[in-house]
């Protein structure tokens, strides 16, 4: 149980290549957190930065109101469940998860009843006298798991577990993970590129792009106010629709391809140019009228729970995805009109895509 | 079980015959010829042979040059083996940790393994030639009284020394690329498990290096055995007297030099045999505890 404070910490490497441009968080007990964004975001290396495998450019890290800038990775007090497990190849399981323990000087007993209990946990008990080569890739992460549990540290970190499983293990271990998480009310930290985990997975989300916060909040709280544009388009699958539009000048609606009018309760000044982000979800079949998206079915995606339609419209063929639930036989070039409701508009400054 | 039957063609044969050739000319021919010389006892002219059985084992084993020579051989190749192994152990693994630089102490590291045999054993000739070598001059001025002329003791430590000090980089090479093979995670994972480098180093990095180390010391001793003829060849000519003559030295001095072909071909069937039992040996004892 314990604090993560990041206090403005950087992270500039020998070449001068600048990852993490300062940044500032604070976790609480218990508390589990989800780094999400694109690869190259930087949210690895932040994390192997709260490890002590990358060292601290400049800012600081505390765990527990201890600054760990300078303690080894050893002494942090810290697990780490890797995404290619970095089981070790020629111990057996018992002694994967034992090796952390043996080194911190526990008795031999302590070890054994540590270990049998975690196994107990995970469902590992049958396969502790065998080595990972030996293993599923479910198996493996489950004994990399163990190996993190058993030492009841203070802080968990997580660096992609789960990309290396199929679909359907992957969703069954997350749930897993989520669960023993919540059991042992340990302080995690995770990482993810994958939105879906990021979202089931978080009590707190922190979006990073090009080694800056985005934004942080909860998962519900980013999906419904995004503070950027790239925010908005990373959370949410298929991405948000995004549209440049020019707002009226009684500033009750927004225009956006060739005539397109879209209603706005916005405080936005007249005149001036946004971007407007509406979901895939939030998109309505209405009837066909003037003003209205006047859209052209271009392509069809039928998952059953729901379906996703991929249209253009207007004379610039400005392209949006829409999503309804249940099956519908949409047909190809079929025309369809749609709306939105003004509370569903997101508005983004067209140059620093900040939300309006 | 239904066996797949080809058709028959003379083709597959063509694609081994190079191989068998080679195999035949080079090594069941000599090897046959050496077996049945064995057998044989020359004049001194080498006019006649005589079929004498095992005359010439028994004399080679009950000699008192060949058990020195067999002696001297054991030692030696456990040193050079050992010995270079440990030292590029040590340099790869230290080199592996270097980032400035890395390449270029990575390529100084592997230059000797472009050097051939005698002309290290030629290096070492002239480093420690009693009238300007280095290494002479520098051992007797820190007051050893270093002749490896004379003494035995000192003779075998400079074999010893040019051949660990060729067979460095190789090992290197190979320990080198060990390590890089093992994954950066499980070293990562290893720091946040154990504080101590040396701890990890012995707990993880060397039993991942292991079948690394294996084939390192299988090539290694059959090094020593055969190779290290041009460094003795060159270096110390086996003196002093014979001190410092392996047993394949001793092959071909007492074959070519002293011209006893059926004592000579005794010892190269015997040097056949002990080869045979040492490789099983090390697949049957050494291999499985390597394996994970």
């Amino acid at each position: 149980m314990a604090t993560v404070t990041i206090n403005q910490a950087e992270k500039t490497y020998p070449n001068g290549y600048k990852a993490i441009h300062g940044i500032n968080l604070a976790i609480e007990n218990g508390e589990f957190t989800v780094l999400v964004g694109p690869s190259g975001c930087g949210k690895s290396t932040l994390l192997r930065m709260i490890a002590g495998l990358e060292g601290i450019s400049s800012g600081e890290i505390s765990i527990d109101d201890r600054v760990v800038n300078k303690v080894a990775p050893a002494d942090r007090d810290i697990a780490m469940v890797f995404q290619n497990y970095a089981l070790y190849p020629h111990m057996n399981n018992y002694n994967n998860m034992a090796y952390g323990l043996r080194n911190r000087g526990y008795s031999k007993s302590e070890i054994d009843n540590k270990v049998r209990d975690a196994a107990r946990i995970l469902q590992l008990e049958e396969l502790l006298e065998r080595k990972p080569g030996q293993l599923s890739g479910g198996q493996r992460q489950r004994v990399a798991m163990g190996r993190a549990i058993v030492r009841q540290p203070k802080v968990f970190l997580f660096d992609e577990p789960l990309s290396n499983l199929d679909a359907k293990l992957r969703v069954d271990m997350r749930l897993e993970i989520k669960n023993l998480q919540q059991r042992l009310g340990i302080t995690s930290v995770y990482v993810t590129h994958d939105q879906v985990e990021a979202m089931t997975l978080a009590d707190r989300l922190i979006v990073m792009n090009g080694g800056v916060a985005e934004q942080i909040g909860s998962p519900i709280e980013i999906y419904e106010k995004p503070a950027t544009q790239f925010v908005a388009g990373f959370i949410g699958s298929p991405a948000m629709n995004f549209l440049t539009g020019t707002v009226s000048d009684d500033r009750t609606h927004v225009t956006v391809g060739d005539g397109v009018k879209l209603d706005l309760d916005h405080d936005v000044e007249a005149g001036r140019t946004v971007t407007v982000g509406i979901r895939p979800e939030h998109l309505t079949l209405v009837d066909a009228q003037e003003g209205r998206i006047n859209a052209e079915v271009r392509m069809v995606e039928s998952l059953g729970a729901e379906t996703l339609a991929y249209l253009d419209f207007g004379a610039n063929a400005d392209s949006v995805t829409l999503r309804v639930q249940g099956t519908h036989q949409f047909a190809k070039n079929e025309k369809l009109s749609l709306s939105v409701a003004a509370d569903k508009i997101h508005l983004f400054d067209a140059q620093s895509g900040k939300r309006i | 079980m239904k066996r797949v039957q080809f058709e028959h063609s003379a083709v597959p044969y063509l694609f081994v015959a190079p191989q068998i050739l080679i195999i035949s000319i080079f090594f069941l021919w000599p090897a046959a010829q050496a077996l049945y010389q064995s057998f044989l006892l020359e004049d001194a002219f080498g006019m006649s042979s005589q079929f004498v059985w095992f005359r010439n084992f028994e004399d080679v084993l009950s000699s008192s040059s060949w058990s020195r020579s067999a002696i001297f051989t054991v030692v030696f190749s456990v040193l050079v083996s050992v010995l270079s192994i440990a030292i590029s152990l040590f340099l790869a693994v230290r080199a592996d940790e270097v980032i400035r630089g890395a390449k270029s102490y990575k390529t100084l590291l592997m230059w000797g393994y472009a050097i051939a045999p005698p002309v290290a054993g030629l290096l070492g000739n002239m480093l420690f030639n009693p009238l300007m070598g280095d290494l002479y001059f520098a051992f007797n001025s820190f007051g050893f009284e270093f002749n490896h002329i004379e003494n035995a003791n000192d003779a075998a430590f400079v074999v010893i020394l040019i051949a660990v000090w060729k067979q460095v980089s190789v090992n290197f090479i190979f320990f080198l690329s060990g390590l890089q093979g093992i994954p950066k995670s499980v070293q990562e994972a290893a720091t946040l498990d154990c504080k101590s480098p040396e701890r990890r180093f012995w707990t993880i990095t060397f039993p991942l290096l292991a079948p690394t180390t294996f084939f390192l010391l299988v090539i290694n001793l059959t090094y020593a055995f055969f190779e290290t003829f041009g460094i003795i060849d060159v270096s110390t000519k086996g003196a002093p007297g014979g001190s410092t003559a392996t047993l394949v030295y001793k092959v071909y001095v007492d074959g070519f030099l002293g011209a006893d072909m059926g004592g000579s071909a005794a010892q190269s069937v015997l040097l056949m045999i002990m080869v045979s039992i040492l490789t099983v040996f090390q697949f049957r004892f050494i291999e499985r505890k390597v394996h994970y």
